[in-house]
């Protein structure tokens, strides 16, 4: 069938009936509430202005910073970290570790944010569990124990519960490269780290960025993490979007910051878009 | 076979039977914008005895969560069930904090009703008339008034500071061992800030009742200003529990909380017994969480029936203060007599009734609220 068949007819109304639904869902569920925090941020007086973002950005100015440092340390970390499992997995040697290894590293998958926050609460305190073990250990003397309850524990947080997911696309990715690659490499004497750099992850570019992508919108969105971990200022978006609506029922300035949020994963989001349509067709 | 068959028949019966008792009960919703303890002080308690009392009804309770959020989600949900005109609101009872209850009687979502119940006579606490300078007389009942004060460990510290001042210079001698949540954590350590701007921002009469001036958060620059270096010499704790749980692990020393909370975690053995109290001195605040009746609740005359029986003098001396630490809402001199006298000296134990009275504050009225956390962010935050 031609796709001047599919355009005419009854054939068309068919396939608009059958996409209605998923319109439907994105139009109420997204586009309205998009625009009408859009329309709250700049029209809240009545006419147009930018009296909330003036706002915003006098009050939270420094959070708006720290969101984008956390955000972008966290996903660099979160590449770095799953490229080294997904590696070890597709060309560890020792059937044992890489077994248990996968075996591993998935748990972080099923624990919600709001958990790992709490996990961390105690683990990264300053007499938390982590510096306990520590100091049993004999590693460190007791009064070197300092709290990582402030950004390093949000970034902590972020990596240890978002890197499986890259590793589990980068992972399925890699096990299905070409293996004639790697062997050839490895028949001509390219050490593991040389082959994972120069053939593996050049192969699995475009699955890497889509996860790490993914994450970090993830990360922006995520209210518990930042909350229960970072008692100290500045913290991130999410906790001053909540406190402006809960203490001041001041929805201008929390959908002024949502706007700045929508332009921080904004440019991301471009660069997703823009890589597939390079690739011809849809994102992955 | 048979007997089978039998027992299925006999199931659906009882199965029936079951669905048309349910059908006759009458179910009273209770939306409470509290931490879980004030959830569990229905399910557990106030529920159980109302049901007890009253066949045929059953206590339904939802727990919005705690601070100004929870109460937000409530007032939210009338709002919206306004909006949509309805005609019974599915919310009986309302438990919420001041500055919420405050904007729902301004925005008209209430009934009055204190004059229908007998308990009424007994509130006598301004809090019962005044909310954040809002005038709530009728449309409330406190369920409880609560303290902030300053929790230390006692080994540690024979001594503890009794003003803002001397608390200041602490700080400066033992840096980091004082905690506090700033303010987006909780209210604990909101209520540490609105105390440092009563004891340096000017007169906390005109704060705490007005009226209103705009230019006044203008004067408060030096005292954030301090506020912002002392803030160097402290460590800032995860919340309202996060300070006790510091203060437990001995991560600081020193930190204000919640006088229910501390007594409840103390009775618990999650926070030792050598941690002790101290109210400073010119004044920290406290406040009430109020019970109220949303303007079209489904079962009115059970909703101010369930208030009379939480307000009563019986129910305010076991529940609120045997169970729950909390200083009676109702005027104490009715509760005093139902009480144990060790449980009523337990609770007065580290703050007196006469420190209380001296320097047991309100929060400010709203509109100074919203200044005072809006400088804080401004100036001392960001």
């Amino acid at each position: 069938m031609s796709s001047a068949q599919l355009s005419n007819g009854p054939n068309r109304f068919a396939s608009i009936l059958l996409i209605l639904p998923s319109l439907a869902i994105i139009g109420v569920l997204f586009i309205y509430p998009l625009g009408f925090s859009v329309a709250s941020a700049f029209f809240e007086t009545g006419q147009f202005s930018f009296e909330n973002f003036a706002k915003a950005i006098d009050f939270y100015s420094r959070d708006i910073v720290f969101t984008v440092v956390i955000v972008f340390l966290a996903t660099a970390i979160i590449a770095v970290l799953s490229v080294c499992i997904a590696g070890y997995l597709t060309l560890g040697e020792s059937v044992l570790a890489v077994a248990v290894l996968k075996w591993l590293y998935r748990w972080p998958l099923f624990i919600p944010f709001i958990v790992s926050a709490q996990l961390m609460r105690t683990f990264l305190a300053k007499n938390g569990m982590m510096n306990n073990i520590l100091i049993e250990a004999g590693v460190m003397e007791p009064l070197q124990a300092v709290s990582f309850l402030d950004w390093r524990g949000i970034v902590i947080t972020f990596v240890w519960k978002q890197t499986p997911f890259v590793v589990l696309l980068v992972a399925g990715a890699m096990a299905a490269l070409d293996r004639t690659t790697i062997e050839a490499a490895r028949n001509l004497g390219a050490s593991k780290l040389r082959i994972l750099i120069q053939i593996v992850v050049p192969q699995v570019g475009t699955t890497l960025m889509v996860g790490l992508i993914l994450s970090y919108v993830t990360i922006m969105s995520v209210l518990s993490v930042p909350m229960m971990i970072n008692a100290q200022t500045p913290t991130m978006l999410t906790v001053d979007m909540a406190w402006r609506i809960n203490s001041y029922g001041d929805y201008g300035v929390a959908n002024a910051l949502g706007i700045i949020s929508y332009l921080i994963t904004g440019i991301v989001a471009w660069f997703y878009l823009r890589q597939g349509l390079k690739e011809g067709g849809a994102p992955k | 076979m048979h007997k089978f068959t039998i027992n299925v028949a006999a199931l659906t019966a009882l199965a029936f039977a079951g669905t048309a008792v349910q059908a006759e009960d009458r179910v009273l919703n209770v939306a409470s914008g509290g931490s879980e303890n004030m959830v569990e002080y229905v399910t557990d308690y106030l529920g159980p005895l109302f049901e007890e009392q009253n066949p045929g009804v059953k206590v339904k309770v939802i727990g919005t969560g705690p601070g100004d959020a929870g109460s937000q989600k409530i007032l939210e949900k009338l709002e919206a069930q306004r909006a949509a005109g309805d005609e019974e609101w599915d919310i009986d009872v309302v438990v919420g904090n001041q500055l919420k209850v405050a904007e729902m009687v301004e925005d008209g979502l209430l009934a009055s009703y204190r004059d229908n119940i007998e308990t009424g006579k007994m509130v006598t606490r301004d809090t019962a008339d005044s909310a954040l300078g809002v005038d709530v007389s009728g449309y409330v009942m406190p369920m409880f008034h609560s303290q902030t004060a300053l929790a230390y460990n006692s080994d540690l510290i024979q001594d503890p500071p009794s003003s803002y001042d001397e608390l200041k210079s602490w700080t400066e001698k033992h840096p980091g061992l004082f905690g506090y949540n700033g303010i987006k954590n909780g209210m604990s350590g909101l209520a540490f800030v609105v105390g440092w701007v009563y004891a340096y921002g000017g007169d906390p009469a005109v704060l705490q009742s007005g009226p209103y001036d705009q230019g006044v958060a203008s004067s408060w620059s030096g005292a954030l200003g301090d506020l912002k270096s002392f803030n160097e010499n402290i460590t800032f704790t995860p919340g309202n529990a996060g300070t006790l749980d510091m203060l437990n692990r001995g991560e600081i020393v020193m930190g204000p909380v919640w006088v229910d909370m501390f007594y409840t975690w103390q009775a618990d053995g999650r926070i030792p017994p050598s941690l002790k109290l101290q109210l400073l001195s010119p004044g920290m605040p406290g406040q009430p969480y109020y019970y109220a009746v949303p303007e079209k609740a489904q079962d009115a005359d059970l909703a101010q029936k369930f208030i009379e029986l939480a307000t009563s003098p019986a129910v305010q001396a076991e529940g609120i203060v045997n169970r729950f630490n909390w200083y009676p809402g109702i005027d104490a001199k009715h509760v005093k007599d139902s009480l144990d006298p060790a449980v009523w000296e337990k609770l007065f134990s580290d703050v007196t009734p006469d420190e209380l009275a001296a320097n047991g504050k309100p929060f400010p009225i709203a509109p100074y609220f919203t200044d005072i956390k809006e400088a804080y962010e401004q100036q001392v935050s960001n």
